[in-house]
């Protein structure tokens, strides 16, 4: 029943650096189906921002396509890209990069704009999405009165503004402590489970990625290895109320709410947090 | 939450930086709204001072040619009158003798009386009888014993003469000269008596005594004790129509007022001629005969015969003063025109200075718009590179580069908008003070007149300054204001155009910057 929301086929992307060209991304082909949580790993310069950017129209592959719900986007023009950013993708930046001077609401608002939205429509589903990530009673907090966790949240909701087809994390967690990293962690990992929001993040952190279904380590611009994450785990039960699900549920047998479950067998592999950090630490190095 | 409120957020982001950049462009602003005003204010002054100066030409003609018209008309009235005196003694320091007829009036002009000096001893004085005869003016004739007016009288073709004893009365007073350091002493006539014998065959026939009463009644034989005081001695004295009045120890009632006209001398005071000697110990003195012929014809002989009598008597008679008004009128005439070409060469200068004011007004207001363009500019293009990150954002979120460009052209305009409001406080206030720094000075730029001024203050009477409006005040009005907000608007879109375009033009991917 799961639709593909993002087919990438073939993609390279060079960069002119000097007299040789880099490959950032070479010959790179993913699919992404609806209602999927997927990490991205993968050591620096492996091609992780470049792959990132080209799947959220901010830069455009050398060749090869991105089909976004089934439009190409790896060609569009700047004058009907600015429209898929908007209306299609939702991006989260390692730094938040909320406006310092708007205010939380007005901040998750911005993307609304010049969307046919009135302004008090723009009000109340701000409101909601910042209800949705717990910063009920901050809407009017502006971001330096916010903690950077708190800021992370409002980044997160200003993505879900026009109910993307897909999240785009970078580093949500990069600049976070600890703490602030399992409640953003655990934050996205409840959206997909709860909404069907569909998260593509991209990090170091093997705890972080631990949290994903899908893992894909990335090297020399190529999705070298792909693994299975822990969050796989909980789609077999209800989010809701915690009722074991049967991979043919679509809707909980208890509780009555719409619910993803894990469509198809286990290919197997289950890893554990500590063995997945431990990949992650010796692919890095 | 629309791009205005964030282009206001925006400026107000970073308050100092925002006020000193709109106090930097508000002075721009203020230059080129008060360049403006003050071109204007110079063309008003140039026009004003033209119109003026122009006026004061005509007036003084008009004024001169009535004054020449009137006296003409009194000596055709009293064409059989002929007038003797003796050689009169000059007043000291005065600034030409009584009696000459060489009466140059580029004298006047020269600065030697202040306007309403010489309306006393001159505009109303230049009565037939006086004028040539030697007591033109406050001077004083010689007196002459009673054996001329006996020899006069008995004259053939002589039908009647009047003895009349002038005696001024004033006040010496120290003068700058105008052409150099020197100083003189010039004696100011504060009032003219004249004595006039009021017997019945001279009462009301000749224009010896003034005809405009404009109060009280003229004086009439056999009056004693009394005088008929010129408007201008009323004045002075301080005293109306039977009133008393002090003159030279003695108290005289005031029996009447007389008017000015071309024919009554504005500091004359009229008594009976005994009263008149008694006062001024010149019992048995006259300073001046006048006398009428038979007939206008019989003049040239009378004039003649008395003349060969008393040789050391001046003689002139009514056509003589007649040829003596038309030299004058030439006379008035040539240096009228000499003024009138000095004029025309001045609002020919006046107006070329006019032209190099305005370009250079030019220039200053490119600079003012180029300065203000450019600090625009460099202004918004480091907004733009300070905030590359927050604009990427934008983008990557889904701003349009419409949206984007608007925005920073919006926050420009604003900033010159606001530098717009503080320029028309600027120039409200110091409006005068930047012009008169920027332009040529107007008042230098007008003194049209130079010297020649003189000759039309003497002619006016002095009513007329015409140096006084060369400084027109500068006022900023209205529209020039508003032309100064519509500029700051233009120049703010102009100079936040590039800056926009390069903000339209960020990346989305520097929204994955990290610092």
């Amino acid at each position: 029943m799961s639709e593909t929301v993002l087919k990438v086929e073939n993609v390279s992307k060079n960069y002119a650096l000097g007299k040789r060209g880099v490959q950032a991304l070479s010959n790179l082909s993913l699919e992404v189906k609806k209602g999927e949580f997927i990490a991205i790993m993968g050591p620096s310069g492996s091609g992780k921002t470049t792959l990132l950017n080209v799947l959220g129209c901010i830069d455009k592959p050398t060749s090869g396509k991105v089909l976004l719900d089934s439009i190409d986007v790896a060609n569009m023009p700047e004058s009907q890209l600015y429209k898929i950013r908007r209306n299609k993708i939702g991006f989260v930046f390692q730094s938040f990069n909320l406006l310092p001077y708007l205010n939380a609401r007005e901040n998750v608002e911005l993307p609304m704009e010049n969307n046919g939205k009135s302004k008090p429509e723009r009000s109340a589903r701000a409101k909601e999405l910042l209800a949705m990530v717990g910063l009920s009673g901050r809407e009017e907090h502006r971001p330096q009165r916010l903690s950077q966790g708190e800021q992370q949240r409002v980044a997160i909701a200003r993505a879900l503004a026009n109910d993307p087809a897909i999240v785009l994390a970078d580093e949500p967690t990069g600049n976070l402590d600890i703490k602030n990293k399992q409640e953003i962690v655990k934050l996205l990992a409840n959206l997909n489970l709860k909404e069907g929001t569909t998260i593509i993040m991209v990090t170091h952190d093997g705890h972080v990625a631990a949290h994903t279904e899908r893992i894909m380590f990335l090297s020399d611009g190529k999705i070298g290895k792909e693994k299975e994450g822990m969050h796989l785990a909980k789609k077999n039960i209800c989010p809701f109320c915690k009722n074991k699900l049967q991979p043919t549920d679509e809707t909980c047998p208890s509780c009555g709410k719409t619910v993803r479950v894990k469509k198809k067998p286990s290919s197997g592999i289950e890893k554990t947090h500590e063995s997945l950090s431990k990949e992650q630490n010796a692919s890095s190095q | 939450m629309g791009i205005v409120n964030r282009a206001v957020r925006n400026i107000s982001r970073r308050k100092i930086r925002a006020l000193l950049v709109i106090i930097a462009l508000g002075f721009s602003l203020a230059i080129m709204i008060s360049v403006p005003a003050g071109i204007a204010a110079n063309q008003t002054a140039t026009q004003n001072l033209t119109q003026n100066l122009g006026n004061a030409i005509a007036q003084t003609e008009a004024s001169l040619n009535n004054t020449i018209a009137q006296t003409e008309a009194s000596i055709n009235q009293t064409l059989t009158e002929v007038d003797c005196s003796l050689t009169p003694t000059a007043p000291t320091g005065f600034g030409f003798s009584g009696g000459n007829s060489n009466f140059n009036p580029s004298q006047f002009g020269g600065g030697n009386f202040t306007p309403g000096q010489f309306s006393g001893g001159f505009g109303g004085g230049f009565t037939p009888g006086e004028f040539g005869a030697g007591t033109f003016g406050g001077g004083r004739s010689s007196p002459m014993n009673e054996t001329y007016y006996e020899d006069v009288t008995n004259i053939t073709g002589v039908s009647a003469v009047a003895p009349v004893l002038q005696v001024s009365e004033g006040h010496n007073e120290t003068v700058n000269s105008p052409f150099g350091g020197r100083t003189f002493e010039r004696m100011v006539a504060d009032y003219i008596i004249e004595g006039i014998p009021l017997t019945s065959d001279l009462d009301g026939n000749y224009s010896v005594l003034p005809s405009n009463i404009t109060s009280g009644r003229n004086l009439q034989s056999g009056d004693s004790g009394v005088v008929l005081l010129s408007e201008n001695n009323s004045a002075y004295f301080n005293v109306g129509v039977g009133g008393t009045v002090n003159i030279l120890g003695q108290t005289f009632t005031v029996i009447g007022i007389h008017g000015t006209s071309g024919v009554s001398d504005r500091q004359t005071l009229y008594m009976n001629l005994s009263d008149a000697q008694a006062l001024t110990n010149n019992t048995g003195y006259v300073t001046s005969l006048h006398v009428f012929a038979d007939s206008a014809a019989d003049t040239t002989a009378v004039a003649s015969a008395i003349s060969s009598l008393h040789p050391e008597l001046d003689v002139i008679t009514s056509q003589q003063r007649l040829e003596q008004l038309q030299t004058l009128q030439t006379n008035y005439q040539t240096e009228l025109n000499s003024t009138q070409t000095t004029y025309e060469t001045q609002v020919q200068a006046a107006q070329t200075t006019m032209s190099q004011t305005n370009s250079q007004a030019f220039e200053e207001i490119i600079v003012a718009v180029a300065a203000t363009s450019l600090i625009t500019l460099f202004v918004m293009l480091y907004t733009v590179r300070e905030r590359t990150k927050e604009i990427g954002t934008l983008k990557a979120i889904g701003f349009s580069n419409g949206t984007v460009m608007s925005q920073f052209m919006l926050e420009g305009i604003l900033l010159s908008l606001l530098a717009g409001a503080v320029a028309v406080v600027i120039s409200l206030v110091a409006a005068p003070f930047l012009t008169s720094v920027l332009l040529p000075s107007v008042s230098s730029s007008v003194n049209l007149f130079g010297s020649n001024v003189n000759v039309l203050r003497f002619a006016n009477s002095g009513t007329i300054t015409p140096s006084a409006s060369a400084t027109a005040a500068v006022t900023t009005s209205p529209e020039i204001m508003l032309l100064g907000f519509a500029a700051a608007i233009a120049i703010g879109a102009i100079g936040s155009l590039y800056p926009a375009w390069r903000a339209a033009r960020t990346r989305p991917a520097e929204a994955m910057r990290y610092e």
